[in-house]
């Protein structure tokens, strides 16, 4: 059903999206237009299937003149109510239409957006919010589309008609109009404000709806679910108030203009009878007086709604406000880059400073990793191992040189960062999708392969499932180890040179890990790979070791490490003795 | 259609306690549908004088208007009560919600995702609302309404109303075809809509990896794919909607027509439908007025068939089998106990088999054993979470199933793998809103916690906002530590605490841990901590969830 839809030229302009849907807008004008200027047929059609009928009564006329006229009525109403049903199905597909490049457009910039930018600067947060504002946005831009026609055209016809009637009593009878408008406009500040206070009630019970659930076992476990529901049964009843109080103005509003707009139908009906019995100012028959009082009744409806046109739109505009400088131009990927052929690197840090806030919590590092080679970074307790990780994806700053296949690590683009580099860490950040899909992310690997590389297929056959079962909300259908080894799959499923795992078997018992570590070998010999880690179990069989300590590192194979370095020596022989127990599973 | 006895339990509930609102809606509803009978008839009234050539007295044109406004007013006042009613039903029903919380398994929480159940409150139950206001009531307000003008159309005029009869049948039979379709729509709808608002969060989540991964593409894909299934839902369901109105009204136009022509057909038929001009032109009123809220009722049941799928929800939510532990069990001396316990969380795939092990008071025990082995569970069976299929866990001398809610602290403090932040400031995240901890006592957790520093540093104190972006992991298990022990618990439960630290904090935790440790029974599963922790006895579960014991 759906073809592709054109994306807006400019995101933060409102009207390149009606642009964009120039063809839906085509046949929403045509179909509104006829539809609405059709709106006279009924009163039209009405007041002279009366008047035939009075001259029937009155032998002026005959049985088929009466059926040709309700002939005629049935065919014209048919053929307007054809017209409304696809302008409201083109309206709808509009909306539709426009709701979805919005949010692609907003999504964009959050998929795109840094983890600086999104945690720190509290982007995510601003973004979350305006996805959320579209609907309300696209709703009022349809309200908005459709009354233009429903109100504006339909108003302006029906005018027409009245002052072809009788202009004189036109005027009349349409004076109190513009009294409801007044006294739509003297309400609006009092719905505004009630409508503020009903969308803080609203945002405060769904901020306490999130915590009682999230944290409901939380709460259990410290025995405090019942204080925690009372708390909400507050916030129900401050909710219930306030949108009792903003739906009362607004809705009640709408009877009430309408009863202001209807005083012209004193007039109609007073002046009106006067023309028909030829007292007053236009000669009228029976069928004019009909059509006309209709015609009258359906305007001042119509215009106690147009009141509700300006409550959509402004609504609308507060929306867009909040989005609008939200709305970039959509950043285009690359998708070949994470699929070009991986080359090998090696990763050097020449005199590299680095830290969380300045570059001055590690000082002063040198060392060398070459294709093939496997790296072990470890220390005491906040020696700065992750701090390694972070800097190379650009989340913490540094002084000195990093090499990466040779290049300098600061004059990369971001893209070829990431076509060099990939890191792992301690979050598994697992997606609410089948956990084959979550090795896969859309790419055409074996995620069999990559879930035996790290163990997961018994675990799978152990629980009777397959890879294609979900990993559940953030993985929780999976053990906290069974999630780490997922991702470590992933990871490894879209490795390229060089390889940062940090801490990846934190939550893995020691067979496993020898299991991980030889099948990492094995698949990922010609990678540069560089383990941040606590446990030191497979430290003798690296490469080298890079030994975090004193806010320095050295960089000597495990042997010598062992010699030169006690600390690493203390930290190696404890590990050795405490771990004795994982030996026996 | 399904059982839905809970739900109609909180309904009555709600009922018995708003009678008055209930019998002034039923009033107003009553007037509203009476005063807007009236202005057709002034209006054949004027119409039947000028067919005699007779003036129109500003008297009768004001009467018209009178009535009119009448009938706004009362239409007012009946819209704002049906709103209330609708907002105190749903009030009843998320009380009754949040109240089943309370009572369900912990496993529901473990294996339904919370965006999920947060949808039961709030989607659903705004789906309940709108099911009141512009549901249930307001149909019974159109019913009375077309009931009303029916009567009015029968003294009149008997042909009409005979006609009339005979088409709200068909009319019904119409809408009942578009509702099950947009039933059906409205459903897949929903479940979509859930998956692209669970989207925006979950990459939030995981942008780090998706960028590291260059997953940004298949993201945007995924979200695409999402909301792509929700407006093809959307687009059957605006079809049936753009076709039901214009049906309806095209329906009264024939009505119309076929009246007409058939009181043109001669005096017989004239007097059969009664008809003068004016009586003519109050009809197509009647006839206009008729329609309007047949069609209402399409749109309601609509909404009432759209409610159908939040209520089949919030009916299972509430159905869902309950907490009912057993509350007693063997008396044990140790402080910490299992006898043969055997648990799962299916049945048939028990992760603890026959485990048995005891703790005294004082001691300090780590469970060791591989990933999967059960090592959490057994503190969710500590913690009275999940109850064992066979064997008994004893906690203090007690069954932790048994304890109350306000006995747990007292007995336990849990440090959980990640610290859990709950709105309100620094000092709720310790009590966790527990008014009955002194000041004394919190300063006293705070300082085994080793929070001082950080505490005076924050603008306020412990009173300062809570905003979990200010602190480090390591100053949030801190926190969780203090939220521990501020009870002063006899025995501690550690979880992985240390499992994801990796900033300078995890030295301060394992020395908060120590002082917190002292002159209590501890419990920990973290392999780094019975290391740090000092001397402690390991309890090794085996693959197959025993223990094979063993001390260090």
């Amino acid at each position: 059903m759906h073809t592709n839809t054109r994306e807006p030229d400019h995101p933060d302009r409102i009207r390149s999206y009606f642009k964009a849907e120039i063809p839906v807008l085509i046949v929403v004008t045509v179909s509104g237009l006829i539809y609405n200027v059709g709106m006279l047929a009924g009163p039209y059609f009405e007041g002279r299937l009366a008047q035939c009928l009075y001259d029937i009564i009155r032998g002026k006329a005959v049985l088929r003149d009466m059926g040709v006229l309700a002939a005629a009525y049935v065919a014209v109403i048919f053929l307007v109510q054809l017209m409304r049903a696809v302008k409201r199905f083109g309206v709808r597909r509009f909306a539709n239409n426009v709701s979805r490049s919005m949010r692609r457009c907003l999504y964009n910039s959050l998929v795109h957006a840094s983890q600086k930018e999104l945690a720190e600067e509290g982007l995510g947060q601003l973004l979350t919010k305006a996805i959320a504002d579209v609907d309300s946005c696209v709703e009022g831009m349809r309200k908005f589309t459709t009354e233009i026609f429903d109100t504006g055209v339909v108003m302006v016809a029906y005018i027409g008609m009245l002052v072809y009637y009788d202009w004189r009593l036109a005027i009349l009878s349409c004076i109190f109009s513009p009294a409801a408008y007044f006294a739509a406009d003297r309400l609006k500040k009092n719905v505004t404000a009630a409508n503020a206070a009903y969308k803080k009630s609203a945002a405060s019970l769904s901020g306490q709806t999130m915590d009682r659930i999230g944290n409901a076992l939380t709460y259990r476990v410290y025995g405090r679910e019942e204080n925690r529901n009372e708390k909400y049964e507050e916030a129900l009843a401050d909710y219930e108030k306030k949108s009792a109080a903003a739906n009362l103005f607004e809705g009640s509003m709408t009877p009430l203009y309408d009863a202001i707009a209807m005083f012209g139908a004193v007039m109609v009906i007073y002046f009106g009878a006067r023309n028909v019995n030829g007292t007053g100012w236009t000669p009228w028959n029976i069928a004019a007086f009909t059509t006309f009082l209709a015609c009258f009744t359906k305007l001042a409806v119509k215009a106690s709604h147009a009141a509700k046109l300006f409550n959509a739109v402004q609504k609308a505009s507060v929306s867009w406000h909040r989005i609008q400088p939200l709305m970039k131009d959509p950043v285009k990927d690359t998708p070949d880059a994470a699929d070009a052929p991986v080359e090998k690197a090696s990763l050097a840090f020449r005199h590299v400073s680095c830290g969380y806030d300045g570059a001055d919590y590690l000082r002063d590092l040198n060392f060398t990793v070459r294709p093939g080679e496997i790296v072990g970074v470890t220390g005491e307790i906040a020696s700065g191992k992750s701090l390694l990780g972070k800097v190379l994806i650009g989340e913490a700053p540094y002084k000195g040189m990093i090499l990466v296949g040779g290049k300098d690590f600061r004059t990369l683009t971001e893209e070829e960062k990431r076509s060099l580099i990939t890191w792992m860490g301690h979050d598994p950040e697992l997606l609410n999708l089948s956990i084959a899909e979550n090795v896969s992310l859309g790419s055409p690997v074996d995620t069999g392969f990559f879930l035996k590389m790290t163990a997961m297929d018994a675990d799978l056959e152990a629980m009777q499932r397959t890879e294609h079962g979900k990993a559940g909300e953030a993985g929780t259908m999976l053990s906290g180890g069974q999630q780490e080894r997922v991702a470590l799959a992933r990871t490894l499923a879209h490795a390229r040179s060089v390889l940062i795992l940090d801490d990846p078997f934190a939550a893995v018992d020691k067979t496993t890990e020898t299991k991980i570590l030889q099948s990492i070998r094995e698949y990922c010999g010609d990678r540069t790979i560089l383990i941040l880690s606590h446990r030191l179990w497979h430290f003798p069989e690296f490469n080298h070791v890079l030994y975090l300590h004193d806010g320095t590192g050295t960089f000597l194979p495990h042997e010598k490490m062992l010699e030169q370095e006690p600390g690493y020596r203390t930290l190696f022989r404890e590990q050795m003795k405490g771990g004795d127990y994982d030996e026996k599973s | 259609m399904r059982n839905h006895e809970l739900l109609r339990k909180s309904l009555r509930k709600v009922i018995s306690k708003n009678k008055g609102l209930i019998a002034g809606l039923t009033l107003i509803i009553a007037a509203s549908v009476f005063s807007s009978l009236i202005p057709p008839l002034v209006l054949e009234r004027a119409v039947n004088l000028l067919t005699d050539y007779r003036d129109v007295s500003w008297g009768l044109a004001l009467l018209y208007f009178l009535f009119i406004v009448i009938a706004d007013i009362l239409e007012s006042a009946q819209n704002a009560s049906i709103t209330i009613f609708g907002q105190k039903v749903t009030h009843g029903i998320r009380s009754a919600l949040c109240e089943k919380l309370g009572r369900l398994p912990a496993d529901y929480f473990h294996s339904h995702e919370s965006g999920k159940i947060e949808s039961i409150f709030t989607n659903d139950g705004d789906a309940i609302d709108v099911l009141y206001s512009d549901g249930v009531v307001s149909m019974i307000a159109d019913l009375f309404k077309v009931i009303g003008i029916l009567a009015v159309i029968f003294t009149r005029s008997p042909g009409l109303g005979l006609l009339v009869t005979a088409v709200t049948p068909l009319l019904f039979l119409f809408t009942r075809v578009c509702q099950k379709r947009a039933n059906k729509a409205q459903l897949a709808n929903r479940r979509a809509i859930a998956r692209v608002n669970g989207h925006v969060p979950e990459t939030l989540r995981c942008i780090r990896m998706i960028h590291v991964l260059h997953a940004e593409k298949y993201m945007e894909d995924t979200y695409d794919g999402y909301i792509r299934e929700s407006y093809d839902a959307v687009e059957k369901s605006n079809l049936i909607d753009s076709i039901y109105s214009p049906v309806i009204l095209l329906t009264q136009a024939c009505v119309t027509a076929v009246m007409m022509v058939l009181a043109a057909k001669g005096d017989a038929w004239r007097s059969f439908f009664g008809i003068s001009v004016g009586t003519a032109v109050a009809m197509m009123a009647y006839v206009n007025k008729i329609f309007a809220p047949l069609e209402n009722i399409g749109m309601e049941i609509q909404n009432i068939q759209s409610a159908a799928a939040a209520i089949g929800h919030i009916n299972e939510f509430l159905s869902e089998p309950e907490w009912n532990p057993a509350d007693s069990c063997p008396e044990q001396d140790a402080c910490v106990s299992f006898q043969h316990v055997t648990f799962g969380y299916e049945k048939e795939h028990p992760v603890l088999n026959d485990l048995s092990f005891s703790v005294e008071r004082g001691e300090m025990v780590t469970f060791a054993g591989r990933t999967g082995a059960g090592k959490t569970t057994i503190f969710r069976l500590l913690t009275g979470l999940y109850e064992p299929d066979s064997g008994s866990v004893n906690l203090a001398g007690r069954c932790p199933c048994s304890l109350r809610p306000e006995e747990k602290r007292k007995v336990y403090g849990y440090v959980e793998q990640s610290f859990a932040p709950v709105p309100g400031t620094v000092r709720d995240q310790i009590t966790i809103y527990d008014t009955g901890i002194s000041e004394e006592q919190i300063r006293k957790a705070v300082r085994l916690a080793g929070l001082e520093k950080i505490i005076d540093g924050l603008p306020s104190g412990l009173d300062t906002p809570m905003d979990p972006q200010q602190f480090s992991r390591g100053q949030l298990q801190l926190l969780s530590i203090a939220r521990a022990v501020v009870t002063d618990p006899a025995i501690l439960l550690l979880d992985e605490v240390t499992a994801s630290l990796d900033a300078e904090t995890e030295a301060r935790v394992i020395r908060a841990l120590k002082n917190s440790s002292e002159g209590r029974t501890v419990l920990t599963i973290s392999h780094r901590l019975s290391a740090a922790l000092g001397s402690t006895r390991i309890i090794e579960i085996s693959e197959q969830g025993k223990n094979t014991s063993s001390e260090i």
